[in-house]
């Protein structure tokens, strides 16, 4: 009678088990940088990703009748073109700390959430800053 | 006398009495002497006084703009309304933990009322004044609520906005404490029980505790939700987010437990999973307040994190070594009263518990999954919503299906009558699904439509059953309003599958649209037509609000809106919501013209019965609050000796 029970519990766990592990691999979402995803295009081509870095001086275009908001994500070494259909955030802009939610199709980034990162020790970024001092900026902001 | 005098001796005083209350405790239980317990008895006044002049003392910092003060000076502002400085003792870290150690002193002093046996009494008493000691002890070393500022700003900056845009945050968070403290008190039975071997009566002494921590604990998730949906902007009510896991899972346990413990209240059984659930659930609200205030995890909720994570990390160990250590000791000991059938009501009992527990398991391991890949492999990751709601799906499904049969199969083993109540709710099942498929419903929506009609078809079934009964007997029918626990029971389920129900279908259906429209234009979505007459700017003192005149041809005049207030530099929205029985319709100002106010971007989206969540919500707190109602409650009989 024992082993049946156990038995049982066992498959239930296994199951769930098998759920959960694989859930969870379909399900990651990475954070990465540009250079990150210039490394390796190909891996996050149509999946979820938060990309992080910060919006280009000079590259933010908003068109408020289609709702469109296009800009270029850079970390001091890599950049890449992100379109966002939306209003921008209230505290969006240039040079500002952000982190887009969505996925690469080609490759432009179509994002679905911006979230503004920032920070009371926020400094806009010197020259020669590097893509890894960028994300602990990100990481770190609130 | 300063507040912050008052407030540091306070805070000592209550540390002291709890210490010593502790050693006497303590001294009561290993010297077995009466007097020691009399003494630790004393002592648990003099502790919830200490605390609640702690407590008084925030507020009279807050009340007198006491900027001396650090906690004052970071969440108070003299522009702050009065309902606003009241709630602020629980906007942050220092004044949550003060709030959680006044309400764990009320706890213990309500527990120390009932008369015990002194054995149990003292230790019942130890572990109360144990989780006080580590309370205190935090405020009055790291994280004290009366620091002193060496130079004081002339005014303050206000707590975070996000809390001051609804009323429902004022609540929100003491609901949740009161839940979380709740359960230290069976938890405390529990140990009391593991240590003098006495395993089944602390189940019906601490009954009435888990069910009111357990009120509280569901009152506190609805009203975050309530909040979220209203104040957040985003038009959704659940995001899967840390702090939002972290109070989930102690709900679950503690729920799973509620469960289990009515079987071995009935019939004697699951003693061993009982111990196990009520350790897991007390430890559960420990390892959330670990996770959200220690800032491990990223979340939107950045606004309360402290250096008190390793204190809280170290406390959750210790809470759960100390529950499931016992119980290893004691487990060869612990027997069960009745031998357990699976097809029955205790079989269906504990499959319920069993899901009620995986989730929890499920949730765990989601929420610290991103922590251990960041470890071990250095990626930063976060799990998506997608994982928990696949995983949530069928969970929450089994858990509705087992509500249903559960409660109409009988103690033991299923018999005829049962079994035919199971053909006509099967048959329920079936064609409340296929109704939902004819409708056109997705086949996930339509298996909630099914197992809605089926669990509300078990409740119609279980209250005749019980009218016909006392029919039968010869009584009048309304005698069954005082059988409060079932009345009450049904009551919850019935919102329970409600709640399914209304999750199932906000989930599925949701349309979100957004457009700029320039003064006079009107704009056909949803069935609604809405015309923009134009923004309007408002000074309100602490914040300054713009609201969007939108004229619709069902609601009148909507006007969502966004609060600039000057501590953030970014507009908080202020959604207007219409609830409608069908659907929601959220109206969000997203962006407008600030020069002549001839435009604005505005959102509209729509979600079905969401209306009915908070509905739900409120009958599941109803129900267990008719099921604690102590007027009219009929004797019960004891059926079940104390082992």
């Amino acid at each position: 009678m024992k082993g049946k029970y156990l038995l049982g519990i066992l498959v239930v766990l296994g199951a769930l088990g098998y759920m959960i592990f694989g859930g969870l691999g379909q399900n990651l979402v990475y954070f990465l940088t540009p250079s990150e995803y210039l490394q390796d295009q190909a891996k996050y081509q149509h999946r979820p990703v938060r990309l992080g870095g910060l919006v280009k001086p000079g590259s933010v275009r908003y068109d408020k009748d289609l709702l469109e908001l296009r800009f270029v994500l850079t970390d001091g070494v890599a950049e890449v073109p992100v379109l966002h259909k939306g209003t921008p955030p209230g505290m969006f802009k240039e040079g500002q700390g952000v982190v887009v939610e969505g996925r690469f199709e080609g490759g432009v980034f179509q994002g679905r959430n911006l979230l503004v990162k920032h920070s009371e020790s926020y400094r806009p970024p010197q020259a020669g800053w590097t893509p890894e001092d960028v994300r602990k900026l990100i990481e770190e902001a609130k | 006398m300063t507040p912050a005098l008052l407030g540091n001796l306070s805070v000592s005083l209550a540390l002291a009495f709890s210490l010593l209350g502790l050693a006497l405790a303590l001294l009561a239980y290993f010297q077995g002497d009466g007097r020691f317990l009399r003494g630790a008895r004393t002592l648990v006044p003099l502790a919830f006084l200490g605390a609640l002049a702690a407590f008084l003392a925030l507020e009279w910092a807050l009340l007198t703009h006491d900027f001396s003060l650090a906690y004052v000076a970071r969440n108070h502002s003299t522009k702050d309304p009065l309902w606003v400085t009241l709630v602020t003792p629980w906007a942050a870290l220092e004044g949550s933990l003060l709030l959680w150690g006044l309400l764990q002193t009320l706890y213990t002093l309500l527990a120390s009322k009932k008369a015990l046996d002194p054995w149990r009494a003292s230790l019942v008493l130890a572990v109360l004044y144990g989780i006080q000691v580590f309370f205190f002890g935090v405020m009055a070393t790291i994280a004290s609520p009366f620091e002193i500022l060496a130079s004081p700003p002339q005014d303050g900056v206000g707590p975070n906005p996000l809390l001051q845009n609804h009323w429902m945050m004022a609540v929100h968070p003491v609901l949740m404490y009161l839940g979380f403290v709740g359960l230290s008190v069976p938890y405390a039975y529990a140990v009391a029980a593991m240590a003098v071997r006495r395993y089944q009566t602390w189940v019906e002494e601490t009954r009435w505790w888990t069910l009111v921590a357990w009120g509280f604990l569901t009152a506190g998730k609805v009203a975050g939700m309530w909040w979220s949906y209203e104040v957040l902007g985003w038009g959704g009510y659940w995001a899967w987010d840390p702090v939002e896991n972290a109070s989930f899972v102690p709900w679950l346990l503690a729920t799973a437990f509620l469960h289990t413990a009515l079987v071995q209240q009935t019939r004697g059984g699951f003693k061993a999973w009982n111990f196990a659930f009520v350790t897991l659930a007390f430890a559960a609200t420990v390892l959330g307040t670990f996770l959200t205030r220690s800032g491990v995890l990223q979340s939107v909720h950045a606004f309360a994190e402290g250096p008190v994570g390793p204190a809280f990390l170290g406390f959750f160990l210790l809470a759960t070594g100390l529950g499931l250590g016992l119980l290893s000791r004691v487990s060869r000991e612990v027997r069960d009263a009745a031998a357990f059938r699976p097809f029955s009501r205790e079989g269906a009992l504990l499959l319920g518990a069993f899901f009620f527990a995986g989730w929890a398991l499920v949730v765990v391991l989601g929420t610290f999954y991103p922590l251990l890949v960041e470890a071990f492999a250095g990626a930063k990751v976060s799990v998506g919503a997608p994982f928990f709601n696949q995983l949530s799906a069928p969970l929450g499904a089994g858990i509705l299906l087992l509500m249903g049969v559960g409660p109409l199969l009988p103690w033991r083993r299923a018999r005829e009558e049962a079994l035919r109540n199971l053909y006509l709710l099967l048959g329920v099942l079936v064609l409340g699904t296929l109704l939902g498929l004819l409708r056109g419903y997705t086949p996930g929506a339509s298996l909630a439509l099914g197992l809605f009609l089926y669990n509300l078809a078990a409740v119609l079934l279980l209250a005749r059953e019980g009218v016909l009964g006392r029919v039968r007997a010869g009584l009048s029918p309304w005698g069954f309003l005082e059988n409060r626990r079932r009345v009450g029971s049904l009551v919850v389920h019935f919102a329970v599958a409600l709640m399914g129900l209304a999750i199932a279908f906000s989930q599925t259906y949701r349309l979100e649209s957004e457009k700029t429209l320039y003064r006079g234009e009107a704009w056909e979505v949803a069935g609604l037509r809405l015309t923009f007459q134009g923004v309007r700017a408002l000074d309100e003192g602490r914040r300054f609000a713009v609201e969007a005149l939108l004229k619709t041809d069902r609601f009148g005049e909507v006007r969502p809106r966004l609060h600039f207030y000057p501590q953030m530099n970014a507009p908080l929205p202020a959604p207007k919501v219409v609830y409608t029985p069908g659907n929601d319709y959220y109206f969000l100002l997203m962006d407008f013209d600030r020069e002549k106010g001839e435009w604005a971007s505005v959102r509209l989206i729509l979600t079905p019965l969401v209306f009915w969540m908070w509905v739900a919500g409120g009958l599941m707190v109803l129900g267990t609050l008719y099921s604690l109602w102590p007027a009219g409650r009929p004797k019960e009989v004891k059926g079940v000796s104390p082992a």
